[in-house]
């Protein structure tokens, strides 16, 4: 689950606010009536909510957004057409924006959940999500996985990673205490200082960060977590799936010829396969 | 593990984001202030439509949460039709709630004006609305500089919600830097200090005004 978002007393507010709001969205049900890919054209612009904190997809780098969204977006609108606008709002923000129609779809990425495929429709993946750990450079005593047993691990409160930790420390002989964290940041941040011993995180978001920070972090292969995909986010709504359906030809495309490869390279430090379409998710 | 020139290198954009931070909370007070006078001269009117009113917005924009406020504006106002950007729905909606925070200052600073001089000032002909503007408002502020000075503060820390319908002001980006960079002491501890110079400004000039506007001396 993409929810890198903390401050827990903040960030509960405002989730029960959203929720409000989402509630009353659709007590009103739909609004306009109007094929967003056919509108996206005519205003040349294609807008698109994310939120600036989820390295290496989206974050902010010398004050302007970077990473891969950005690169996959330009893509996507180049092939379609369309200058690529984004919005930078809090997560719990986000979806309720998608719905309430003011942007035509979202970045993110999500984790593609059984949950929520139910209320949204998700892109062709672009990335793994599967769950992996995140040690300290040259920490021996873990090798694998399940080196965690009776360790002290960290994630964040409130994830699909976190549950997956929980899943898999029930399958270990002696479970780990795990650390919840209000945001992810804070549990690289302990993991550094030597609080805890391991982080577990989606792949590319650790992958990322032992890229950046080769001699403080190392990746634990393999992943340990179900296999899950990231995916952007778009309306179920029938304005939307010409959109949708246009994005997914782009994304499909990037993944035959390549450049979503070079883009996982560049941003993960390695290539990772998915499936064209994920049409049942495993978590 | 403090790191120095990690605040160096994101001080330019901090600052510059909190050059937001002002314009939005300076404009608001402003527009607020100017619905606080009308609210709160509804308020002690005559007309009963005009009290009612006047209690019910009050009641309205001082008992929801302005997170909650900020939230309706953006993403249900869409539903009835009025979609309006997000720079907009947030400097309104901090108009709309401090205005009902300085209706209630100023009625405070209503009430303590002699009731002689309005009454002079009937007598010497002046209409409602010049007897407004000139004598009460300016006589109203003089006596509750104070709580106007300590309400344009609050909103200055209020503007940090503004980040949730997609406005970037120095919070938002303080946390985007903190969550991109994994450093996030410095940076939040920055963003403190700027918000902490820019309340000091607003005081001090708060503090002039009342030495200067002081009653005793316009007497």
């Amino acid at each position: 689950m993409k929810t890198l978002t903390r401050r827990s007393a903040v960030t509960n507010a405002l989730r029960v606010a959203a929720l409000g709001a989402v509630a009353s969205l659709a007590l009103s049900g739909a609004a306009l009536a109007e094929d967003l890919l056919a509108k996206a054209k005519a205003k040349g612009e294609l807008t698109v909510g994310t939120e600036l904190q989820f390295a290496p997809f989206d974050f902010v780098e010398d004050g302007k957004q970077s990473g891969m969204n950005k690169e996959i977006f330009a893509e996507i609108g180049k092939e379609l057409g369309v200058k690529v606008t984004f919005l930078d709002l809090p997560w719990p923000s986000v979806l309720p924006g998608l719905e309430a129609g003011k942007f035509d779809m979202v970045a993110g990425p999500a984790t593609i959940t059984k949950a929520r495929m139910e209320r949204y429709r998700f892109t062709s993946p672009i990335a793994n999500a599967t769950v992996a750990i995140l040690k300290k450079k040259g920490d021996a005593s873990i090798t694998k996985p399940e080196d965690i047993a009776g360790k002290k691990v960290g994630s964040a409160k409130a994830t699909a990673q976190l549950a997956q930790l929980q899943e898999f420390s029930k399958t270990l002989p002696t479970p780990p205490t795990i650390q919840e964290y209000v945001d992810f940041s804070q549990s690289y941040a302990d993991l550094g200082a030597g609080r805890i011993v391991a982080v577990a995180n989606s792949l590319p978001n650790i992958a990322y960060l032992a890229k950046t920070k080769p001699d403080v972090f190392e990746v634990v292969e393999p992943p340990f977590g179900k296999p899950v995909y990231f995916g952007f986010i778009g309306s179920k709504s029938e304005d939307a799936k010409s959109l949708m359906d246009a994005v997914d030809a782009v994304l499909i495309k990037m993944k035959h010829d390549g450049r979503l490869a070079a883009l996982q390279k560049k941003w993960f430090g390695t290539e990772m396969s998915t499936p064209d379409q994920v049409t049942e998710a495993s978590f | 593990m403090f790191d120095v020139n990690l605040i160096i290198k994101s001080l330019p954009m901090l600052l510059q984001a909190s050059v937001w931070t002002v314009i939005y909370s300076l404009s608001s007070v402003a527009i607020g202030f100017c619905i606080g006078t009308l609210v709160c001269a509804a308020g002690l009117s005559s007309s009963r439509l005009g009290r009612g009113f006047s209690a019910f917005y009050v009641s309205f924009f001082r008992g929801v949460p302005l997170l909650v406020q900020l939230l309706i504006s953006y993403y249900c106002l869409p539903l009835i039709g009025v979609n309006v950007p997000s720079s907009v729905a947030a400097v309104g909606t901090l108009a709309l709630c401090t205005g009902a925070y300085l209706a209630e200052i100023l009625r405070g600073g209503f009430l303590g004006i002699p009731p002689g001089l309005i009454e002079a000032a009937r007598m010497v002909g002046l209409s409602r609305a010049k007897i407004l503007t000139r004598i009460e408002v300016p006589l109203a502020v003089r006596l509750t500089l104070p709580s106007l000075v300590n309400e344009t503060t609050m909103m200055v820390k209020a503007s940090s919600l503004i980040s949730v319908v997609g406005v970037l002001e120095l919070t938002r980006l303080a946390q985007n830097i903190a969550t991109s960079t994994f450093q996030p002491l410095e940076i939040y501890l920055t963003a403190g200090a700027i918000y902490f110079v820019i309340n000091g400004a607003i005081t001090l000039v708060g503090g002039f005004a009342e030495s200067r506007f002081r009653l005793e001396k316009a007497r």
